[in-house]
């Protein structure tokens, strides 16, 4: 797999974390980019390419949930991965029942979330191979 | 999260006091009003229907003793009318069977007078008188031959109407005495003459007395003008005026009820005596019907006293029954109401652990990252001195993210710290900025605009701190639930008369409707939707303000918004 081969993006509120979190998946192979809110995360799908989008749920502003579906709706190939502090099992239902790819509870264990990055790309590419058929 | 005991609602309730039935004394007090009142209910009908009865009782037995009392004096008159009848007749049979001539003769007379006395007793004396009024022969105990009679009245009356039976006089015997006398005509020539016999009156007064009568009690023969003419025991001796009650004009016997001045409520017969002026009295002043209803009254008051103890009895089993029941009941809603408090505590704890569960663990994600991200370092290069900086820049990261956490948890444990009121001196400001920042993330979350309009003059307060960051905290949560997106709540203090601090939290959500706004201080009362509030919280801060002496009230229009304003004194003082 080539460096920067897989294109994420990470939307959480939290600076700090979203900052770090980019730095150790680059370290990984994985080209992460941080936005800190919705409507940030929305601009930036619309600027560039992502296969997969790492999303927290409580933010001011939008909220996570919202995020989703407007993704999904926009850009139904594109795999969303939960990753959220504040993960109710409530939370977990409806995530899934917007069509997000995998639903994390913060702090995640590094390399477990690197395995569903990589799961969430091929998901993608599947569906893209799909669908150019 | 603060803790609640059983008495912040043992508090509310005897501050409200709705059934007036608290405290072991309020159940004695209940049982005692219990009996005292359905002992009251049973037995007012009976003893309405006892004093009816007794009185209805009486008035049978006065009528019944009234109606033998006619009966007695009718005979009684009727007796004396057949006295004086008798002697009448036997007069009047003289007058047939001797011829006046004959019966001048003393010695014929005498024979006749001891006869006559012989026959019919009471008989004092006997004479003919002649139409000038002479008296021609006289037998008896005085010496009355030659007296002339043609001036009295029973002369007249009989020269008029051939008998006559005189009023009671003392004449020439000085005792009460009076006389029948019978006129004949002479056959041969005009004239006539009279036979006339005096009698005893004492021989009357037996007749008189025959009457069954009590000892308060008087009869008496009376004259047309109310001469007496018979001694009486209360209303003077023979030949007295009697003056006390009229005497009635017609000619039939009549019991009624007469009021005299000097002996009062008594009852009177009249009984007219025929072919006479007289008129039999009795006047009975002891009531002798009333006796029978003094030993009816003894029973009734027995049966009375027994009902009473009986229904005091039954009513105080059935009410102790009641009072115990209802004392039961008090205790299951007090465990109630405490497995509610422990319900509501634990949904509270969930909403609070939630809260805390996204602010610790946002925290610990950074730690994560920046440790990993050193880790990774480390792994993928040894050159240390190259990455000392960035290694230096992460952990100041892990160590801000570490007090974070601190804050919270230490934050957590002054909200669980204890039960009993304290007594702190703080700024209450600052107090409710700090409850402020515990929700803040859910402010900010749901776009709720919240306004701190505090008073900076505000003096420090002293009261339980914790119970009143609860409180408010209590409040604003309401407000957030109120108001949609976007909503405003805001939170004032300012001073109130020196030494009250007002505090007032408003919001623009969707109020309170009129019928339900007087009951949200009352336990397990809530809007909101089923599962969502347990109904406790406004119950909970309306005890705690009143345990710390403060006051809560609440204004609210549906679709403009609610208002809680709570007044603090400056300093807690026990109540």
């Amino acid at each position: 797999m080539k460096t920067g081969e897989i294109k994420l993006l990470i939307v959480d509120d939290e600076v700090a974390f979203a900052n770090t979190l980019t730095q150790r998946l680059k370290i990984r192979n994985i080209e992460a980019t941080p936005v800190y809110d919705g409507e940030q995360a929305l601009s930036k799908l619309k600027e560039s390419v992502f296969d997969v989008v790492l999303l927290d749920l409580k933010m001011p502003g939008m909220h996570g949930l919202d995020v989703l579906r407007q993704i999904k709706k926009i850009y139904p190939e594109i795999q969303v991965i939960i990753l959220t502090a504040h993960g109710t099992d409530k939370d977990e239902e409806e995530a899934r029942l917007f069509g997000s790819f995998d639903f994390l509870k913060k702090p995640a264990d590094i390399d477990n979330l690197e395995q569903k990055i990589r799961k969430a790309y091929r998901e993608k590419k599947n569906i893209e191979r799909i669908n150019g058929e | 999260m603060k803790k609640f005991n059983l008495s912040n609602f043992k508090e509310w309730f005897i501050s409200h006091d709705l059934f007036g039935l608290l405290g072991s004394d309020r159940y004695k007090s209940l049982k005692r009003r219990i009996v005292i009142l359905e002992v009251a209910l049973s037995i007012l009908p009976l003893l309405i229907v006892v004093t009816i009865s007794y009185f209805w009782f009486q008035q049978i037995l006065k009528d019944d003793y009234r109606n033998q009392l006619k009966w007695d004096i009718e005979n009684t008159g009727q007796s004396i009318e057949t006295f004086l009848n008798e002697r009448l007749s036997f007069l009047r049979f003289l007058t047939l069977s001797y011829k006046y001539d004959e019966l001048s003769d003393y010695k014929k007379l005498s024979n006749v007078f001891y006869a006559f006395k012989r026959e019919f007793p009471g008989i004092v004396d006997i004479g003919i008188i002649d139409d000038n009024g002479i008296q021609i022969a006289y037998a008896g105990p005085y010496k009355l031959t030659g007296v002339d009679y043609s001036n009295q009245n029973w002369f007249n009356e009989v020269v008029i109407r051939s008998s006559n039976i005189s009023d009671v006089y003392m004449g020439y015997r000085k005792i009460p005495h009076f006389s029948i006398a019978v006129k004949k005509d002479l056959p041969e020539k005009e004239g006539f003459w009279i036979i006339r016999a005096t009698i005893d009156m004492e021989t009357l007064k037996k007749y008189v007395y025959a009457l069954n009568i009590g000892e308060k009690d008087d009869s008496f023969i009376i004259n047309k003008d109310g001469i007496l003419q018979t001694d009486t025991r209360f209303h003077g001796k023979a030949l007295n005026k009697y003056i006390e009650t009229p005497i009635p004009s017609n000619e039939q016997t009549l019991v009624k009820e007469c009021d005299i001045k000097v002996h009062g409520h008594q009852i009177c017969g009249y009984s007219p005596i025929k072919n006479t002026d007289w008129f039999l009295i009795t006047v009975i002043r002891s009531t002798p019907y009333a006796r029978i209803p003094g030993i009816f009254r003894n029973e009734l008051f027995f049966i009375i006293i027994f009902s009473i103890l009986l229904n005091t009895f039954i009513t105080t089993v059935i009410a102790q029954a009641i009072v115990n029941k209802i004392k039961q009941t008090d205790m299951e809603r007090e465990e109630a109401i405490a497995s509610c408090e422990h319900a509501g505590k634990m949904a509270s704890i969930g909403r609070l652990a939630s809260g805390v569960a996204h602010e610790i663990n946002n925290p610990l994600a950074i730690i994560n990252e920046k440790a990993g991200l050193m880790k990774d370092i480390l792994e993928s290069s040894d050159d240390l001195q190259k990455n000392k900086y960035k290694f230096l820049s992460l952990l100041n990261g892990i160590f801000d993210s570490i007090t974070r956490a601190r804050t919270i948890t230490h934050r957590l444990l002054g909200f669980s710290r204890r039960m009993d009121l304290s007594h702190d001196l703080f700024d209450l400001n600052e107090a409710i900025k700090e409850v402020v920042s515990f929700i803040d993330k859910e402010i900010q979350f749901r776009n709720i605009n919240l306004v701190l309009n505090l008073s900076p003059e505000l003096p420090r307060i002293e009261t339980d701190k914790g119970q009143l960051q609860q409180v408010i905290l209590n409040i604003i949560n309401n407000a957030i639930d109120a108001v949609e997106e976007d909503g405003r709540i805001e939170v004032i203090t300012e001073m109130r008369d020196n030494n009250k601090i007002r505090i007032i939290i408003s919001d623009n959500g969707i109020g309170i409707p009129k019928d339900k706004i007087k009951h949200i201080f009352e336990p397990f009362y809530t809007t909101k939707e089923k599962g969502k509030g347990t109904g406790l919280g406004l119950s909970i801060s309306y005890g705690i303000i009143q345990k710390l002496g403060g006051n809560i009230s609440v204004e609210s229009e549906v679709g403009k918004g609610t208002t809680f304003s709570i007044d603090m004194p400056l300093k807690y003082e026990a109540i």
